[in-house]
Formats: C-alpha cells, sequence, structure tokens
C-alpha cells in the first residue's frame, strides 16, 4: 500500500516537471513583459530618468554610482533586489537611512523610477 | 543440431555510467542555456500564503533541504553504514523514496521562479555560485535516478549521486536562503 502511494507521488512529480517544462516554454513573456529598456526615447524610461534624478540622484548619483547611498549601478540593485516588486515595495516604505517615497511619488512613478534604476543603469 | 544463436553482448557498465551522466549533464546545460538565453521577467509568479516570491523561494528550500537531510540519513541507514535503528524496518526503502520524491518536488516552484524571473545572472559571486549550483543540482538529480533505475552500475554511484544531490542543494541553500537570511540588503519581510 505504501509502495502504491510513493508510486503516485513519483507520477505526481514527473507530471511537475513536466507542467514546470511547458511553463519555462508557454509563459514567454512577449514585449509587453518590460516596458522600455536602456536609451528608449519617451515612456516610462524618459519619465523615470526625470524622477531619478529629482528624487535619488542626490544621495545614489546622478549614474547611480553611489554617494552618501549606495551604487546602484552595474547590476548592484538588481543583485539586492531580484524582484521589483521588492525594489518597488523598499522605495515606497523606505528603511534606515532611505526615506519613504510613497508620500511623494505616485505609484506608477515608484513602478517608473524603479524600471529605470533596473534598465538603464547598467546591469 | 542446429547453430547457436550468436550473444549479443549486453551495453557494458562504463558505457552505462557515461550515458547517465551526458543525460546529467545535458539537463545541466539545458537549463543553463534556457537561463541564460530567456528574457528575465523579473516578476513574482506566485508567493501563496508569504508576503512575497522571494519570501516562498527560502522557505521551500529550507523545507527541501531538511527533506533531503532525512533522505540523506535514510539513505545512510539503507547501505547499513549506521545502525540506527537496529532493525530497519520494511518500509525504509519506500519512504527514502517518498522524502525524496517530495523534497525534490518543491525545488521546482523555486527553479521556475528563479529560471523564468532572475535568468541566468553573473552580476557577484554569490548569485554566479546560486546559478551553478542550480543547474548541477537538476544534473546529478538525473544521474541519481538513472543510476537507480539502471541495473548492474557499481554500488559507489548511488551514494556519490546522492551526495552530489545534497551538496548542491546545501550551496544553493547557502547562496540563496542564508544570505536572505543574514544580508541586510535582502527583501524584508523574512515570511
Amino acid at each position: 500500500m505504501f509502495a502504491r502511494i510513493v508510486n503516485a507521488v513519483e507520477l505526481l512529480a514527473l507530471a511537475g516537471v513536466v507542467v514546470f517544462v511547458i511553463f519555462l516554454f508557454a509563459n514567454e513573456p512577449g514585449s509587453a513583459g518590460r516596458t522600455g529598456g536602456p536609451g528608449a526615447a519617451g515612456g516610462p524610461v524618459a519619465s523615470g530618468a526625470q524622477l531619478f534624478q529629482a528624487s535619488c540622484a542626490s544621495c545614489h548619483g546622478a549614474n547611480g554610482e553611489g554617494g552618501i547611498g549606495p551604487k546602484l549601478a552595474g547590476g548592484v540593485v538588481i543583485t539586492d533586489f531580484p524582484y521589483e516588486p521588492n525594489q518597488i515595495a523598499f522605495v515606497a516604505k523606505g528603511r534606515d537611512g532611505m526615506p519613504a517615497f510613497a508620500g511623494t511619488l505616485s505609484p506608477q512613478e515608484l513602478k517608473q523610477v524603479v524600471n529605470y534604476t533596473r534598465t538603464s543603469l547598467g546591469r | 543440431m542446429t547453430a547457436a544463436a550468436p550473444v549479443r553482448p549486453g551495453v557494458s557498465t562504463t558505457t552505462k555510467l557515461l550515458l547517465i551522466l551526458v543525460a546529467g549533464a545535458a539537463v545541466a546545460v539545458a537549463l543553463g542555456v534556457y537561463a541564460n538565453e530567456h528574457t528575465p521577467t523579473e516578476q513574482g509568479p506566485y508567493r501563496l500564503f508569504f508576503s512575497g516570491t522571494i519570501q516562498l523561494k527560502v522557505w521551500f528550500a529550507a523545507a527541501a533541504l531538511v527533506l533531503a537531510g532525512v533522505q540523506l540519513l535514510l539513505g545512510v541507514r539503507l547501505y547499513g553504514w549506521i545502525n540506527i535503528p537496529r532493525q530497519a524496518p520494511a518500509w525504509l526503502g519506500d519512504a527514502h523514496r517518498l522524502i525524496g520524491t517530495t523534497a525534490f518536488a518543491i525545488t521546482l516552484p523555486v527553479a521556475y521562479s528563479c529560471l523564468w524571473a532572475l535568468g541566468f545572472q553573473s552580476t557577484n559571486t554569490r548569485v554566479l555560485l546560486h546559478g551553478i549550483f542550480g543547474c548541477a543540482f537538476y544534473g546529478a538529480f538525473v544521474v541519481k535516478v538513472l543510476g537507480v533505475r539502471t541495473k548492474g552500475l557499481p554500488s559507489w554511484v548511488i551514494p556519490i549521486a546522492g551526495g552530489l544531490v545534497f551538496a548542491m542543494l546545501v550551496g544553493l541553500f547557502v547562496t540563496g536562503s542564508v544570505w536572505f537570511f543574514t544580508s541586510s540588503s535582502a527583501p524584508r519581510p523574512l515570511f
């Protein structure tokens, strides 16, 4: 009886592997998966750049090279925040020396400036 | 009298072992290629009852490591390298399989998120090692499973493959979950 249960669990795991592989390829994001890209003119990235210069550059440097605040450029921000939603939440709420921007930036602006740090400051 | 049928030599042990190793390497390389070529979405595909995907990942990885540790101990008992309990119960082998399968299944949503959302990165040593451990884990797992299912292999193949699987999982845990639990720059909350 126990052996049958184990066999069933193994079959389920095998099915899980199949689903895993199918989703890897079927769930491929289209061009809408990312907003803009490095150097893109207009749109969210351009707005993100303006927001970054206005709200972030004084501490993190004009190019995200670091200053009073830590370096963001060169992929550092991606390493610290592998997931974009975590970074947005961090920027919104702040922590330690990082001020909270939820009161000064709208959710859309938060997303734009975070997207800018992730796509345009070098990976 | 009829002539004896020619004896077809079976596949040699070396060939079997080589084929298994090639299969494992192919899986590891395929995962690495996918992770490198795929455009990371950087989105959290699921979080269940956790506050975010990364929290789900680190705790699932912790659960998988605990189960793998138990499986390792059961495997050691199966091989008779320890004698606790003195009389091995008949269900020990099935329990070993069940726990190992469960541990493996738990890693799948973690791996999916890593591959689909983050891809292969080399921005620092930690993330590079994490990616390598991840690919090698599944490669070693394939070697272990195929090794178990293939008859006539040397007795040292399974323990070494199993040990490698566990070692890769420990590497993944150290470069992922331990970083999350200890780094001041890691996202919070813990759960």
